[in-house]
């Protein structure tokens, strides 16, 4: 056989409590393939905390630190602290959040932990909705999508906060977003950011077949589309905010095709997946204007 | 499969609630109501090439550098993909599943490349000694007698092949020129066959003048007859045996003997065959300005696609819906040969429209050669008195080659009349099967799974396209010089090049996707293949979207 694609030492189990095809095992099983074992997990309320097992199980194969909802950030700074006062240098502290965890009700502790510019990695797996308490949205959540909360006509309006933005405006050493249908960039980035010293944020994404009335088996291809439709680019911020980079080599798919394969969006009619559409491209727009430095953000220079 | 830790007291558990023991005590495999299991396909091209090539298998081999083994794969099909990696008519191509998305698998070009590759290491065949006492006897040393004589000589029967000729190779030595298969491949092929095993070779040794079939039958446990066809067909217009008027077989064989030839400065070929360009391509070669006249169009040329492609790019003219009608011929100087013009009339029995005459529409054209290629037929003498036959052909029954008698099989041109290399190929090779089993007792094989996949089938996601690698060719002012083969061949780079665009469809290639993407990493990656671990898959089947090619497949749970 070949050289493996992806490190062989797995530090996740089979017999996890995830749902069929769901993308935040991969996420975990990719990531701590990059990190190894000396790797320490927060994690505050989310799926993972029940995907992990119920005590005294666990199907990872390192720490974990189960805290608050709001707290994965904060935790994580402690436990690095703690850490450190005790001599190790070498394990790495990681939050392990969902996007409820990170864009909404832990964006406090997030701030507050990479305006300290805390030697933690933070990555949020992102699902775009509470989807372990019944998906109710977020402000993940892209516009158009169907939730609990959000039912019926009352689709969601509003679209998705751009959280890489606010991560890039704390000035911290490395931002990058991943997806499980990328396995090698995704391993990649986060050896990366293991060298790295400081705050730095994932932001992965990781379908959720349940929430988003998927079928399991496409939830990888779902990943992948998402990013070949550029609703959710690759993108990779350096130089504590200043450097951005946005993966372009790929062959663009429809956000139609992207769309209609999940039952969260199939109410949207052609008016509505074109405004969707339309929304997609400006943000894309605006990513390359990032990326060509040409975009005037101020408070950045140092 | 792990423990599940359950604690009788509280004095038992730890101090803060800290794990103790993974996952795998718990069965997630019951959660499965889909239950997915590897299943390799027989790939499109496979199916299409009439000798069964395992063409994936090769491929693949190649791509992991496996040279020898690539070719021994390739030679358990066809044991000269020298010679048909240069002039087969590749129906593989049309089959192959990359068509669909990009452009076909060069597959002929790859084929080429490990058979020389074969011919440059010796070491790589190794001699298969005697080791049957039934001898077989092979008459004819076309591409169907040489692979009858190879596939029993592999298997350990003494064969002995009885050719009329003074070599072997047959319409590979005497019709295919030079500028496509050189004599030196040819002869290389040739020797490599002979030297595979026991085989004893008899020139100048025709059936019917030299050889008895009935006394052969007697004498030998089987015999197997690849006589392909003698005889060209005659035009049936007045005149044609004469001054200036030459079949076209004759010609091919005095170019292909080395002669000289000087068909004039003006040249008409009659027919559509192979045959047809062929000898209008010598003619450029010698100088001529050649015409090829078909009486239908196009479309219905029974010569392969390639053939006229490169005729037409050699300068080669072309007048279709014509037929010779009338010659008339002076003392000396050219013939004037008129052509009757016709009309495609309604389907014969191969299907093509059949052509008639239009009117009474003629031309004219004034030529110092024309060169009759209408196509050749058997010459049924030699066995007919023995062998039931259709027309002049042998009749053969199912596709083993059996004949009317039990101990003689027979295949190639004489028994399906002018097919191709690969199809003569196919046939020497299913009656030395069929006469092994025969002679050993064997049983007869189970009939092949043919599950094959289509385009629908491929995760296009993980292929770029791209277009084929053509083979580089010399330029055409040093082609039309000579008889120097055109196409020089694949060097190592663009051999991987090529071979790394295959699909692989529907078979393992050791991509890594289903063990990768298991959600619940219930794929086990073994030394030489995944394994599927049932009690803990849960049956979402994102390994069976994500492999690119089609080789797991699914079944339901209780069914
Ligand atoms: C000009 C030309 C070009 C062609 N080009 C192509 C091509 O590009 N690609 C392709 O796939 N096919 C091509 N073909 C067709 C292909 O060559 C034949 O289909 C193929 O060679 C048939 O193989 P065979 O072994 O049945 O017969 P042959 O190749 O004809 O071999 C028969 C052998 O039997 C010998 N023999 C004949 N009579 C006797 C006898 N009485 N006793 C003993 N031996 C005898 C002959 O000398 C010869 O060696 C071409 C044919 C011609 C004529
Ligand atoms: C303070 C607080 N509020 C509410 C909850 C209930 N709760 C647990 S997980 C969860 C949703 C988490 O959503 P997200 O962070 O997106 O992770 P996901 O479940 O989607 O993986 C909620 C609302 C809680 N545990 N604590
Ligand atoms: S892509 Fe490869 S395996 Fe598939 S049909 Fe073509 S040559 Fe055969
Ligand atoms: S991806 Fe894993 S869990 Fe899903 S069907 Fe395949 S083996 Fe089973
Ligand atoms: S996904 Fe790759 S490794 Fe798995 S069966 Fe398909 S080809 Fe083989
Ligand atoms: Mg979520």
């Amino acid at each position: 056989m070949n050289a493996p694609k992806i490190p062989l030492p797995e530090l996740m189990t089979s017999g996890h409590l995830a749902c069929q095809g769901c993308g935040a095992t991969q996420a975990m099983r990719f990531a701590l393939k990059a990190l190894g074992p000396r790797t320490a997990l927060v994690l505050p309320a989310c799926c993972w905390s029940v995907i992990d097992g119920p005590f005294p199980h666990s199907s990872l194969k390192v720490p974990i630190l189960h805290t608050a909802f709001e707290a994965a950030a904060s935790t994580a700074s402690g436990l690095k602290a703690g850490l450190e006062m005790r001599g190790d240098t070498e394990t790495v502290v990681m939050a392990w959040a969902g996007d409820g965890g990170t864009f909404d009700i832990g964006i406090q502790a997030l701030s507050g932990a990479a305006e300290r510019n805390e030697d933690i990695i933070y990555c949020c797996y992102d699902n775009e909705a509470y989807m372990n308490t019944g998906i109710q949205r977020s402000s993940s959540t892209p516009i158009g999508a169907w939730t609990t909360t959000t039912p019926g006509v009352h689709w969601k309006k509003r679209p998705k906060k751009k959280m890489i933005d606010i991560m890039a405006a704390h000035s911290i050493p490395y931002i990058a977003t991943a997806s499980v249908a990328y396995p090698n960039d995704l391993i990649e980035k986060f050896r990366k950011a293991r060298e790295i010293k400081g705050t730095r944020f994932l932001h992965v994404f990781a379908p959720c077949p349940t929430g988003w009335k998927l079928a399991p088996e496409l939830s990888v291809s779902m990943a992948r589309q998402a990013v070949t439709s550029k609703v959710f680019p690759l993108v990779e911020v350096t130089d504590n905010g200043r450097t951005w980079k946005v993966w372009k080599d790929f062959e663009p798919t429809p956000v139609k095709d992207y769309c209609m394969a999940q039952g969260r969006f199939r109410h949207l009619s052609e008016d509505e997946l074109r405004l969707v559409a339309e929304g997609i491209e400006e943000n894309w727009q605006y990513l390359l204007s990032r990326e060509a430095g040409s975009a005037f953000v101020p408070g950045l220079q140092h | 499969m792990g423990e599940k830790i359950t604690f009788k007291s509280y004095k038992e558990m730890p101090i803060c609630a800290m794990s103790g023991a993974d996952m795998t005590y718990n069965l997630t495999g019951s959660w499965r109501n889909v239950r997915p299991y590897y299943d390799f396909k027989v790939s499109p091209c496979r199916l299409g090439c009439p000798a069964m090539e395992n063409i994936q298998r090769y491929i693949f081999l190649l791509t992991q550098e496996k040279y020898e083994e690539a070719w021994r794969e390739l030679m358990e099909a066809n044991p000269m993909p020298s010679v048909t990696g240069r002039v087969c008519f590749h129906p593989c191509m049309e089959k192959c599943t990359r068509k669909d998305f990009d452009q076909a698998i060069n597959i002929p070009a790859i084929e080429r490349s490990i058979g020389d590759r074969g011919l440059d290491n010796p070491g790589w065949m190794k001699k298969a000694p005697a080791t049957k006492k039934e001898t077989v006897a092979v008459v004819g040393g076309g591409p169907a007698g040489l692979s009858a004589a190879y596939y029993l000589a592999r298997r350990g029967y003494p064969v002995t092949i009885f050719e009329a000729d003074a070599v072997l190779g047959g319409t590979l030595r005497w019709g295919i020129p030079e500028y496509r298969l050189p004599n030196d491949v040819l002869d290389r092929v040739v020797a490599q066959i002979v030297g595979s095993g026991p085989i004893t070779v008899k020139t100048g040794a025709a059936l019917g003048r030299d050889v008895d079939l009935a006394k052969l039958e007697k004498e030998f446990a089987a015999v197997f007859v690849g006589v392909g066809l003698s005889r060209s067909r005659p035009l049936g217009v007045a005149g044609e045996e004469g001054r200036g008027i030459e079949r076209g077989l004759d010609f091919l064989r005095r170019v292909n003997g080395g002669e000289p030839v000087n068909p004039g400065r003006s040249v008409a070929v009659v027919g559509g065959g192979n045959t047809a360009m062929d000898v209008a391509r010598c003619a450029r070669r010698a100088g001529a300005e050649v015409t090829v006249v078909y009486r239908r169009t196009m479309n219905e040329m029974p010569a392969i696609k390639d053939e006229i492609e490169e005729a037409e790019h050699e300068g080669v003219r072309f007048r279709f819906l014509a037929a010779p009608k009338s010659i008339e011929r002076g003392a000396s100087g050219p013939l004037t040969v008129v052509f009757q013009q016709m009309k495609l009339g309604d389907p014969d029995e191969s299907g093509r429209r059949r052509p008639v005459p239009d009117g009474d529409a003629t031309f004219t054209l004034s030529v110092n050669t024309m060169f009759t290629a209408i196509g050749e037929e058997a010459d049924a003498a030699p066995f007919g008195k023995l062998l039931e036959c259709d027309g002049n052909l042998i009749a053969t029954k199912g596709e083993w080659g059996e004949t009317s008698r039990k101990k003689i099989f027979a295949g190639g041109d004489v028994a399906t009349g002018a097919a191709s290399v690969v199809e003569a190929v196919a046939a020497g090779r299913k009656a030395a099967e069929r006469i092994s089993r025969m002679l050993s007792g064997e049983p007869e094989p189970a009939a092949e799974e043919t599950g094959t996949i289509s385009i629908e089938n491929i995760n296009t996601a993980y292929f770029t396209k791209g277009k084929r690698l053509l083979v580089p060719r010399i330029p055409l002012d040093e082609a039309l010089a000579g008889y120097r083969e055109i196409h020089t061949g694949y060097d190592d780079r663009m051999l991987r090049r090529e071979a790394d665009r295959c699909f692989s469809c529907g078979v393992c290639n050791f991509c890594d996707n289903c063990w990768v993407f298991c959600p619940d990493v219930a794929v086990r990656r073994l030394e030489a293949e995944y394994e599927f671990d049932y009690d803990f898959c849960k049956g979402c089947l994102v390994c069976v979207i994500e492999c690119p090619r089609c080789a797991i497949s699914t079944r339901e749970e209780g069914k």
